[in-house]
């Protein structure tokens, strides 16, 4: 069980998400964590329903889609290694905002939401390391919803 | 060249210098009065002169009342100024035609009358200076400027009375007159004392055998224009303000004075220093012919600082209030070495709302104001100025032939032009060319390839201009001058490695960077492209970009805005490629393109990467009209980004990369 918890930590101190975490805080997170294999199309968050789990993608790619309806799946953003999905785990309503799916095989850190919430409640030191992470998720979720609402590189009708 | 003997020319014989001047075919223009208020017009006599008239001036209020006196020139100054004659509201650029696939674009043959301005004020040599100064700078300056500056004789007249909106004294450019024109006059009840300033001025005077001036006529000429400037005193004190103005970017005043101002440009218009024009376009019905113009314009327009995508730098009066008033006092001095205010007090009394710009800048920059951060630190233009990288003088109206179109996306093609051009042949990359059809608007377009035989150009249509260019035939012409403007600075980036970010239609000025890099790939360390666009279907140059993945010497990744589910690659913003990437930014130098909200984000991103600002480039989008910073549209702070750019550094920008409404 030590092991497995070390080969954990170890692959997850490979991503960003945990690349600069204390080695005590890593190795309690990894503890409750469990290692997923996704092959690719697999829809490891559905939008509107309940997410039970918060992952961390160690190796893959998921792309992180809304339905719109009379144009399909928009991809809105994808997440790569070290990014976060399942953060609305963390919520108190705990629905999922969106879809992902995974582009490609995928390898994902897995917590599933009581335990990790009686981790992080019991232990606020866990606590405030895994939330700047979440918002670090959040927030490149927010970038690029600006960005998508900017339509930065979009043409205007011009004089020339 | 002031004489230091000066002559006397009885009121009496006036006329024999009107003749003298008009002797050698020269049209003489002064101050009359004309529909109640001085203006300059041609002159047939000096009869024509206001005399017995002064002017009575206050914020928003310009009155003429009678002296009951003989002097011609008891008044300050008129209601325009010079530049009328010198930089004419309107003035003919090009002649073109378009017949079939040949297209020739022709400049108009540049004529200056020759004329003699008489009656120029201390503080309108001043401006004759200061806008000449402005329109001799760049790769090219303005010709039609330049020559009729040469072609005119100056007569200048000492202020004897002062009006209560002068500031000249402030300004340091009167209301002695101590240099800049041919002939100085300085007026006495009994007539004037004649000074010469050059050779020209002195051959007229030579010609109407003046006897000398008494030296009691001397002193009196001297204390008149003594007591004017003690009339005047100091009502604005310089020392320090370009700095003071700079640092007060964002005092509460600039939104205030915005709402009293209407943005009429009344007082860019007045003012005898403000030179901003565009380019007017006509065509006839058929779109055979077409003519471009020159016409005043002003940074107070609304439309001034408008770009491609419906974007405008400066949307705010407040916004071009700032613009005016921080160029006038502050910036001109890094674009040109002196103020850009002479301090006439035209825009004072032509001012419908009544702003007074003395009062604006007591209160925005007082002495002893609470210093803010500086944008730019203040240096004189030698210093500061960078310098062109272009190793050519830019070409002017070469004609290339379109080669082929290829469409990158559905409304981008890239044109492939063949010319034999040797200084459009030597452009650098980062540099661009104006592109010119006849009948049809003038775009800015960035060179997106450098071949032995000539450029590409990749294009967007986004308007009737650039929807005409995308749909040209092969072997169609177009007109193009240039290369403008400085390029990338690919010698920075040696022995180190190289991050290169471009986001949408930014790609096209990259693209030459890329291939300039990879020239000499031995000269850089890593290489890492990292490419933006709206979605899939707006990537640029796809299967070269493809290609370059496939090289084992460089990395590239790419990300765009929106994807439907059949995209397998990344889905975000640019930075999302990099900001966890492992590399060491404190090795790299950046060069970044694409909308200026985008490299905000990636000049932020790549900070939090160990990029420092000096090794982080960036090519600016701004209206750029003229292509050689003679036109005013594209003015950031100190820069003409199209003379001075487009490509800057990060440290060269300092603060104004990205703040609201410069």
């Amino acid at each position: 069980m030590r092991a497995m918890t070390e080969t954990l930590c170890a692959l997850l101190t490979q991503t960003w998400f945990a690349a600069d975490m204390p080695e005590d805080i890593c190795e309690r997170l990894s503890a409750i964590g469990e290692l997923k294999e996704y092959p690719a199309g697999a829809a490891v968050v559905s939008e509107g329903t309940t997410c039970r789990e918060l992952g961390v993608i160690l190796h893959g790619r998921i792309a992180l889609r809304l339905a719109l309806p009379g144009v399909g799946e928009q991809t809105i953003l994808t997440i790569d290694d070290g990014d976060l999905f399942g953060w609305s785990a963390l919520l108190p309503e705990s629905i999922a905002t969106s879809t992902g799916v995974t582009l490609v095989p995928t390898t994902a850190l897995v917590f599933d939401r009581e335990p990790l919430a009686a981790l992080m409640a019991a232990n606020p030191e866990i606590a405030s390391a895994i939330y700047p992470r979440v918002l670090v998720a959040v927030t490149r979720r927010l970038q690029a919803t600006r960005t998508q609402l900017l339509d930065l590189y979009r043409a205007g009708h011009e004089p020339w | 060249m002031v004489t230091a003997s000066a002559r006397f020319l009885p009121r009496a014989d006036l006329d024999r210098l009107f003749t003298a001047l008009t002797a050698d075919g020269r049209r003489v223009v002064g101050p009359t009065v004309v529909d109640g208020s001085i203006v300059h017009d041609e002159l047939a006599s000096f009869a024509e002169l206001p005399k017995g008239w002064t002017a009575e001036t206050a914020p928003g209020a310009y009155r003429l009342q009678p002296t009951g006196r003989d002097r011609l020139f008891d008044y300050n100054v008129g209601a325009t100024s010079w530049k009328r004659f010198t930089h004419p509201s309107i003035v003919p650029l090009t002649r073109g035609r378009r017949d079939g696939n040949q297209v020739v674009v022709e400049a108009v043959e540049i004529d200056p009358p020759k004329l003699a301005f008489v009656g120029v004020r201390a503080c309108e040599i001043a401006a004759l200076r200061i806008q000449d100064r402005a329109m001799r700078a760049g790769p090219l300056g303005d010709a039609d400027h330049i020559a009729r500056g040469d072609a005119a004789l100056v007569v200048a007249v000492e202020c004897a009375v002062a009006a209560s909106t002068c500031f000249c004294t402030s300004m340091g450019t009167g209301p002695e007159i101590d240099g800049g024109a041919d002939i100085i006059l300085s007026e006495l009840d009994e007539g004037f004392v004649v000074r010469t300033g050059t050779d020209a001025g002195a051959d007229v005077v030579d010609r109407l055998g003046l006897g000398p001036a008494e030296s009691l006529q001397s002193d009196r000429a001297a204390r008149q224009v003594g007591a004017v400037r003690a009339a005047i005193g100091d009502p604005v004190p310089a020392e320090g303000l370009a700095t003071r103005l700079r640092a007060a970017l964002d005092h509460p005043r600039w939104a205030e004075v915005a709402d009293r101002c209407l943005a009429c440009a009344n007082c860019t218009l007045v003012c005898p220093t403000c030179f901003c024009t565009s380019v007017a376009v006509a065509s006839d019905l058929d779109g055979v012919e077409g003519t471009t113009d020159r016409t005043w314009d002003s940074c107070f327009s609304q439309g001034f600082g408008r770009v491609a995508g419906d974007a405008n730098f400066r949307p705010k009066v407040k916004d071009r209030y700032r613009q005016w008033l921080t160029h006038k006092f502050s910036t001109w001095w890094d674009q040109f070495g002196s103020t850009g205010c002479v301090g006439c007090g035209r825009c004072i009394a032509w001012c419908p709302v009544g702003i007074d710009v003395r009062e604006e800048l007591n209160a925005i920059a007082p002495i002893g104001a609470p210093s803010g951060p500086i944008p730019w630190p203040l240096s004189p233009i030698e210093g500061r100025a960078p310098a062109p990288l272009a190793t050519v003088e830019p070409a002017a109206h070469v004609t290339a032939t379109v080669r082929s179109v290829s469409f990158e996306t559905v409304d981008t093609a890239t044109l492939e032009l063949v010319l034999d051009d040797p200084a459009l042949l030597g452009s650098r990359p980062g540099q661009f060319v104006m592109v010119e059809l006849p009948g049809f608007a003038i775009p800015p377009i960035s060179i997106s390839r450098i071949r032995p035989d000539g450029l590409n150009l990749t294009i967007r249509s986004v308007g009737p201009a650039t929807a005409a260019l995308v749909n040209l035939a092969t072997g169609a012409e177009v007109s193009l001058r240039g290369p403008l403007g400085r390029g990338w600075p690919i010698e920075a980036a040696y022995g180190r490695d190289v991050v290169i970010v471009a986001g949408g239609i930014g790609l096209a000025p990259i693209r030459p960077l890329i291939d300039a890099i990879l020239a000499e790939r031995p000269k850089f360390g890593a290489i890492r492209l990292y490419l933006g666009a709206r979605t899939p279907r707006d990537r640029l140059f796809v299967a070269e970009m493809n290609a370059l993945a496939g090289r084992t010497d460089l990395e590239i990744e790419e990300i765009v805005d929106r994807a439907g589910p059949e995209w397998q690659g990344k889905v975000g913003i640019v930075t999302q490629l990099f900001d966890h990437a492992p590399w060491d930014g404190t090795r790299a130098t950046a060069f970044m393109c694409g909308p200026e909200r985008m490299m905000t984000a990636t000049a932020n991103t790549l900070e939090h990467r160990g990029v420092t600002d000096e090794n982080c480039w960036l090519t600016l989008e701004r209206n750029m009209a003229c292509g050689v910073g003679t036109c005013g549209h594209c003015q950031l702070g100190p820069f003409f980004v199209c003379r001075d750019g487009p490509v800057f550094s990060l440290a060269e920008l300092g603060s104004a990369f990205g703040l609201e409404g410069l």
